[in-house]
């Protein structure tokens, strides 16, 4: 006997994507995870583009995440000509990110996630219902845009962040009112974490044989190594020499692997690897959950992505600080171009990003390579998706298929 | 209800977060109307009548082609939402530099890919556009008053002035007297001009304005830094198609020669 699943559209993630099932005999025959997104050939047009153009450009590889595209591809940039910027320009990237995760995660959640585990098929239907819920997300977004918009100049795709650094710096007023902002969010996020613990996440669990994220004193850094699970540590240069990336005959996304495998990267991958170096504060909502880390249970990236905010929010709380005392200081280091190649790896919302530049010795781009979360979650949610439908033959195609979608937003690729 | 659609073709779905961030308008939008299609953020969509639909992103697969004409015979009003749906978005900056196979192997290292590819273009060149609401993402100031007008049968009209105007506006002050390359004297205003604010030149992310005199900011780009050569790249990043209308005159081009 055979049946075929195809789900041709999914819904509430960020780009399109289709999924198609085989079950023949009661086997598990095949499982295709389509992205069919239309390419925007990243890597084509930043060539012969001055370096400046460059962040300015991928930062349009997603709207969501912009921040860590703009991010990782000055750090290349910084890379390939010399450039060490200051300790402040450091925690100013700090807090924009703080302001990246609070709106991609608080969006994800309760926009993306949760209606699922609440019966809607929308945040916006259910709104009715459930008003101060949804408002609770609109929230935590909002703070997180204002943080974008006044280190990046604007919410979405703001031109202020630079190889260098920034060409203005918030005031010590600005810096205060994100400090009150960052203690005003603090209960949503808790009543956001006991939410998200709270939820009914199917039981799920397949151990992840390699995960991976940036090496770091704390989540928060942009580290120049790679950590995976089985103990291996590589550089940034090596990266390419670990991940592998295929292009899917199927799928307009290419497809990554580390020793033939698939790996787990995002917000699981990172709260099971930095659970110990956690903010008292963080660990302290922690110790109250019913569900615990590390875990196994790919739905879990959910609640992952509550802690994360709340350690972030932290952390924004502390940089802050710093930042009022050391101002008024300086946004930017001179950056002058010379030949060479550049490297920029850093955590993005959804997983571990990779940025590569070659440049002239005028500054002009001659050749890139950009490895996103998407290629690299491909091969890992087919994996999972494999042992979920092993697991739900009995399942009617309708109960399958909503859990199929279930398990893919909770990585939204 | 009158319904709504917000669709996504080949893009970053950052306009579509943009509009997200409009939450009071949202509120007060779903009590008049019902948006009964919009992927990324419900999952319980119909493709059928729309009073307005507001589409992002450029046309880039056979697929977006399809979809995007099956839903401007549903819409009463199609609004192009962001530069890729207005101009064909950062994605279409080479267009005239290189073939489409030359893109495909560069980046995939094969002239096919598993859906059928073309070059990315501006909705406009596929099908007829009510309105344009341009922007890398589009403002959604802007966005808010489109659909209240369009709602109250009232037509949005954005004066294609200059970026400059907004400058003068807020009283910032001139990037280009200070030497740093600005696209503001022929870039369409409506986003209050934040990154003038910051210090950052104008990158021209709206598009043209109306009448833009390219030969002269050409000469000012130049006179700020950057080759002849750079300063037409770098007017291209967002215009998409409008590029075409980046020509330079002899005497501009020779003086590229050692630069
Ligand atoms: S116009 Fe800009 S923000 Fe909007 S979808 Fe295109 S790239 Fe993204
Ligand atoms: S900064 Fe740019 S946009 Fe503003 S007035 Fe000067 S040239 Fe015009
Ligand atoms: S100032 Fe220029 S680049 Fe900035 S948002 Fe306005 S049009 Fe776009």
């Amino acid at each position: 006997m055979k049946r075929e699943l195809n789900i041709n559209h999914l819904t509430r993630v960020e780009g399109h994507g289709a999924v198609n099932i085989v079950i023949e005999n009661e086997m598990l025959k095949e499982i295709k995870l389509r992205f069919t997104e239309g390419p925007r050939f990243f890597e084509f047009i930043t060539r012969e583009r001055l370096y400046s153009e460059i962040p300015k450009i991928v930062s349009r590889i997603c709207g969501i995440c912009y921040v860590s595209h703009r991010l990782a591809s000055s750090l290349a940039v910084e890379d390939a000509f010399g450039v060490k910027v200051t300790p402040e320009i450091e925690l100013l990237r700090k807090l924009l990110v703080v302001g990246e995760y609070l709106e991609s995660h608080a969006l994800h959640l309760y926009f993306l996630a949760l209606p699922d585990y609440m019966g809607y098929p929308s945040a916006i239907a259910m709104a009715k219902d459930y008003p101060n819920i949804v408002r609770r997300g609109f929230f935590i977004k909002e703070v997180g845009n204002r943080i974008m918009k006044l280190i990046g100049g604007k919410t979405v795709h703001g031109e202020n962040i630079l190889p260098g650094g920034f060409k203005s710096v918030p005031s010590v007023d600005d810096l205060k009112k994100v400090q009150e902002d960052l203690h005003r969010v603090l209960p949503e996020i808790k009543a956001t974490i006991s939410l998200f613990d709270s939820l009914d996440y199917p039981e799920f669990n397949d151990p992840h044989e390699l995960q991976m994220c940036v090496e770091a004193d704390d989540p928060l850094s942009f580290g120049d190594k790679v950590t995976l699970s089985d103990g291996t540590v590589f550089t940034k240069q090596e990266y390419e020499l670990f991940v592998e990336e295929k292009v899917s005959d199927y799928s307009t996304a290419k497809c990554s692997t580390i020793k033939e495998k698939p790996f787990l990267i995002g917000p699981l991958a990172r709260v099971n690897h930095y659970a110990d170096r956690l903010l008292e504060g963080t660990k302290k909502q922690l110790f109250l959950l019913k569900n615990s880390f590390p875990s196994s249970n790919s739905l879990h990236a959910n609640l992952a992505r509550a802690i994360e905010i709340l350690e972030f929010a932290l952390r924004g709380i502390e940089i802050t600080e710093v930042l009022i005392n050391a101002s008024p200081f300086k946004g930017e280091v001179p950056v002058a171009p010379k030949k060479g190649t550049g490297f920029g790896v850093k955590e993005a919302p959804r997983g571990t990003l990779y940025h590569r530049y070659s440049f002239d010795d005028t500054g002009r781009c001659v050749s890139a390579n950009i490895i996103t979360p998407t290629a690299q979650l491909q091969a890992v949610i087919e994996r999972d998706l494999k042992s979920l439908v092993e697991r739900s033959k009995e399942a009617s195609d309708e109960e399958l298929k909503k859990r199929a979608e279930m398990l893919i937003r909770a990585y939204d690729p | 209800m009158v319904k709504i659609g917000i669709m996504g073709l080949t893009g970053c779905s950052g306009c579509q977060c943009e509009i997200l961030n409009c939450e009071e308008a949202i509120y007060r939008l779903i009590e008049k109307v019902e948006i009964s299609y919009f992927p990324l953020a419900q999952d319980n969509n119909s493709f059928g009548e729309f009073e307005i639909l507001f589409v992002e992103g450029s046309v880039t697969t056979e697929e977006d082609e399809r979809k995007v004409k099956e839903g401007r015979e549903r819409a009463k009003f199609l609004v192009a939402v962001g530069s890729c749906a207005c101009y064909g978005g950062v994605q279409s900056q080479r267009n005239d530099e290189a073939s489409l196979e030359e893109m495909l192997l560069a980046v995939y290292g094969r002239k096919e890919l598993p859906v059928k590819v073309q070059k990315p273009r501006a909705v406009s060149e596929v099908v007829k556009v009510d309105y344009e609401l341009p922007g890398c993402p589009l403002d959604k100031r802007q966005f808010v008053y489109a659909v209240a007008s369009i709602l109250n049968g009232v037509k949005p009209f954005f004066p294609k002035i200059p970026v400059c105007h907004e400058c003068k506006l807020s009283e910032t002050e001139c990037l280009t007297l200070k030497g740093i390359p600005c696209q503001g004297p022929v870039t369409f205003a409506g986003c209050g001009a934040p990154c003038t604010a910051s210090g950052v030149g104008c990158q021209g992310c709206r598009g043209n304005c109306d009448f833009p005199n390219f030969e002269e900011m050409v000469e000012i780009l130049k006179k700020n830094g950057l080759s002849t050569g750079d300063a037409v790249k770098f007017l291209k990043v967002f215009r998409g198609y409008q590029s075409k209308e980046i020509k330079l005159s002899e005497g501009v081009v020779e003086n590229e020669k050692g630069a």
